[in-house]
């Protein structure tokens, strides 16, 4: 019962001097105030930029190896097999079953054959990438639906007409009718639209000759069915032919480093069956690193922002609290004279530093909450606030504001009862 | 009659580098209960060093100091800050009034750290004031107050735990002779009732009031008169 009330006196007396000392206190709290909110919404800016270049890492997609097919240097083309003004060249379906059985840690691998064609529908023509391809493409490839769906196995086993179309070829086809269920011709043959994604990852698209936006995707079984085994892509001027099996070999690994294995057999593997430089090796995850690099860079830079302001902030509460034990010598030698035990002035000291901090944390997270959302609303950069990007500071503001209240509490209570009376 | 306090061959030596400078020398002391002693001396012949000594806000270097029934002399420091809050009330020349609490809340300091509750504090300390003719004064801060009026507030926070003895060192020192003959006025009536008083002070007239005087010099008593 006298512990609950000496318990509440104590508080009582923190407490007041706080009160007492109104511009000591206020200022102790905006430096606390100032330190956490500016820390919270740096991590929190910082944070936003990461998940945002977390996303587009992710549709990089770090574990995949692709594998183009290239045309040869001009140089080697003459060396090329040419069959009847025919030229043929690129990845072969036997390269598919060596690069499968070889590489170790493949979790899926998925074709392509790609083409260029003529389209129409409702009157109007256009050209077109058609990318035949296999159900997993949507898989590996992480694509959008924005309506329908993607073709399924049971589409790819019938070698059923159906295609997905990206967005900005709906539009130009269909304009304001909706695509879904209607039929898109392609070199002539009709294909029933079965769904719509936003675009092809960057990636992917890479070296198909046509921007991200100008595709078709069709179940590869259907398009083989149709169009015959080879296509044969018309070259420039027309005057030669050309033969590609198998336009993109995308293999998805079962993590990063399996990919630079990967990739190092693959390029092993190829080079030994190719005579040509027909072929070109792509691994994502060598423009990921170079990202992450960047992102490490600007992570350390926002916590050395951070972690200086925190540091000013403390040595701001450091001084203030020293300033205030200094100034109140003379007060800690008439309470000790009066029976105060040194164990009673400290407790006095930590009471008043851990209500300023606690004060100013509060108030510094409320701030630091309130800060990187109007930074969202008025710049539209993405913030995320986590309770780690909040506790950090906290915590650390706590450390500063007990340990510069505490030592210097622990030097006055530690001094002489008679020479703090005389202190002026 | 015990003695209330009890000296014997009490030595302060203060360690200046090297060499010890002796401030009290082998001083032998009884106080008795009730007694109103006057010590004086000239500057530097160690009124201050004995009176905190008596205090317990310093220990001897050497001999043995007996507060009532208790050997003082080796406590550790929480003890004697008990013994101060509990045995002893001071009374200083510059009145160690805490500038930021009202009469009141001074008064109630030692209470405090005793551990009396709120709700008694509050009585004992408007009591307190009205002993010393403050009880229209209690809401200010020292600041508001005269030099009289401090030093009065400051005999109420020494009155606070009824204390075995009332420890002042020149408590006229900083007032005007009309406002200390006042002080004085108020230490005798406290006499009167049977309070013991330890008071350090250079004036004759002043140390007229006690019932006994200590001459020291050079940290040696000197002379011991009872008046
Ligand atoms: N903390 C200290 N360190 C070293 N010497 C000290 C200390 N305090 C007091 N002294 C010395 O002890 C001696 C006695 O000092 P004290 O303060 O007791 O004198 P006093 O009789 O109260 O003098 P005054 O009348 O001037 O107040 C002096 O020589 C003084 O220099
Ligand atoms: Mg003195």
């Amino acid at each position: 019962m006298k512990g609950v009330h000496k318990v509440v006196d104590v508080l009582g007396l923190g407490l007041h001097s706080l009160v007492v000392h109104k511009v000591r206190s206020a200022l102790t709290v905006v430096g606390i105030l100032f330190g956490v909110w500016s820390v919270i919404a740096m991590l929190a800016i910082n944070e936003g930029l990461s998940r945002e270049a977390q996303r587009t890492l992710r549709e990089l997609g770090s574990d995949n190896i692709i594998i183009d097919s290239v045309k040869p240097p001009a140089g080697e083309a003459k060396a090329g097999e040419q069959q009847w003004g025919i030229m043929h060249y690129g990845l072969t379906r036997q390269d598919v079953v060596r690069l499968r059985d070889n590489i170790p840690d493949v979790v899926r691998c998925v074709i392509t054959h790609r083409t260029l064609k003529k389209a129409y529908s409702n009157g109007r023509i256009g050209d077109v990438s058609v990318i035949a391809t296999e159900p997993t493409y949507a898989d590996v490839s992480r694509i959008d639906m924005l309506a329908g769906r993607f073709f399924r196995p049971d589409d790819l086993l019938r070698a059923k007409p159906h295609c997905v179309l990206t967005r900005s070829l709906a539009e130009a086809f269909f304009v304001c009718d909706d695509p879904l269920g209607k039929v898109l011709r392609i070199g002539g043959q009709p294909f029933v639209v079965v769904g719509i994604i936003r675009q092809l990852p960057a990636a992917l698209a890479v070296g198909s000759g046509s921007d991200v936006g100008n595709h078709v995707l069709v179940p590869i079984s259907a398009d083989r069915m149709r169009f015959g085994k080879f296509t044969v892509m018309f070259g420039q001027g027309g005057s030669t032919f050309e033969k590609v099996e198998i336009s993109q070999i995308i293999l998805q690994m079962k993590d990063e480093e399996s990919v630079i294995n990967g990739s190092a057999v693959a390029r092993n593997l190829l080079g030994r069956y190719h005579e040509k430089r027909d072929y070109e090796i792509r691994v994502p995850i060598e423009e990921i690193e170079a990202m992450r690099k960047n992102r490490r860079l600007w992570t350390l830079m926002f916590t050395a922002i951070a972690a200086v302001s925190l540091l000013v902030g403390g040595i701001g509460i450091m001084n203030i609290m020293l300033a205030s034990v200094t100034e109140r010598t003379r007060e800690i030698g008439i309470r000790r004279a009066l029976g105060a035990k040194k164990r009673d002035i400290v407790v006095q000291f930590l009471i008043e530093a851990v209500s300023l901090t606690a004060l100013g944390g509060l108030l510094g997270i409320a701030v630091g909450i309130v800060v990187p959302w109007a930074v969202e609303q008025i710049l539209g950069v993405m913030t995320v606030v986590t309770a780690m990007t909040m506790l950090l500071p906290l915590v650390m503001a706590a450390a500063v504001g007990l340990i510069s209240g505490l030592y210097p509490a622990i030097r006055a209570a530690k001094l002489d009862p008679i020479a703090a009376l005389r202190h002026e | 009659m015990s003695a209330l306090v009890h000296l014997d061959d009490v030595w302060k030596i203060y360690q200046m580098g090297s060499a010890g400078v002796p401030a009290l020398c082998g001083i032998d002391l009884d106080i008795s209960e009730g007694e109103y002693v006057a010590i004086m001396g000239p500057s530097g012949s160690g009124k201050s060093t004995m009176l905190n000594l008596l205090g317990c806000l310093d220990r001897p270097t050497r001999g043995r100091y007996s507060l009532g029934d208790r050997d003082v002399s080796s406590l550790d420091d929480d003890e004697l800050s008990q013994i101060r809050g509990e045995r002893v009330g001071f009374i200083f020349q510059s009145f160690n009034l805490i500038p930021q609490l009202t009469v009141l809340q001074n008064i109630e300091v030692p209470l405090f750290y005793r551990g009396v509750p709120r709700h008694d504090r509050h009585p004992r300390s408007r009591e307190l004031a009205r002993l010393v003719a403050l009880s229209d004064r209690v809401d200010h801060k020292p600041a508001e107050l005269s030099g009289g009026q401090m030093q009065r507030v400051a005999i109420a926070r020494a009155l606070a735990n009824d204390p075995l003895m009332l420890l002042a060192d020149e408590p006229t020192g900083n007032l005007d002779s009309a406002t200390g003959s006042e002080i004085l006025t108020l230490f005798d009536q406290l006499h009167d009732r049977g309070r013991t008083i330890v008071m350090v002070t250079h004036e004759d007239f002043v140390a007229a009031h006690a019932s006994r005087a200590i001459q020291l010099l050079d940290g040696r008593i000197e002379s011991d008169r009872r008046n």
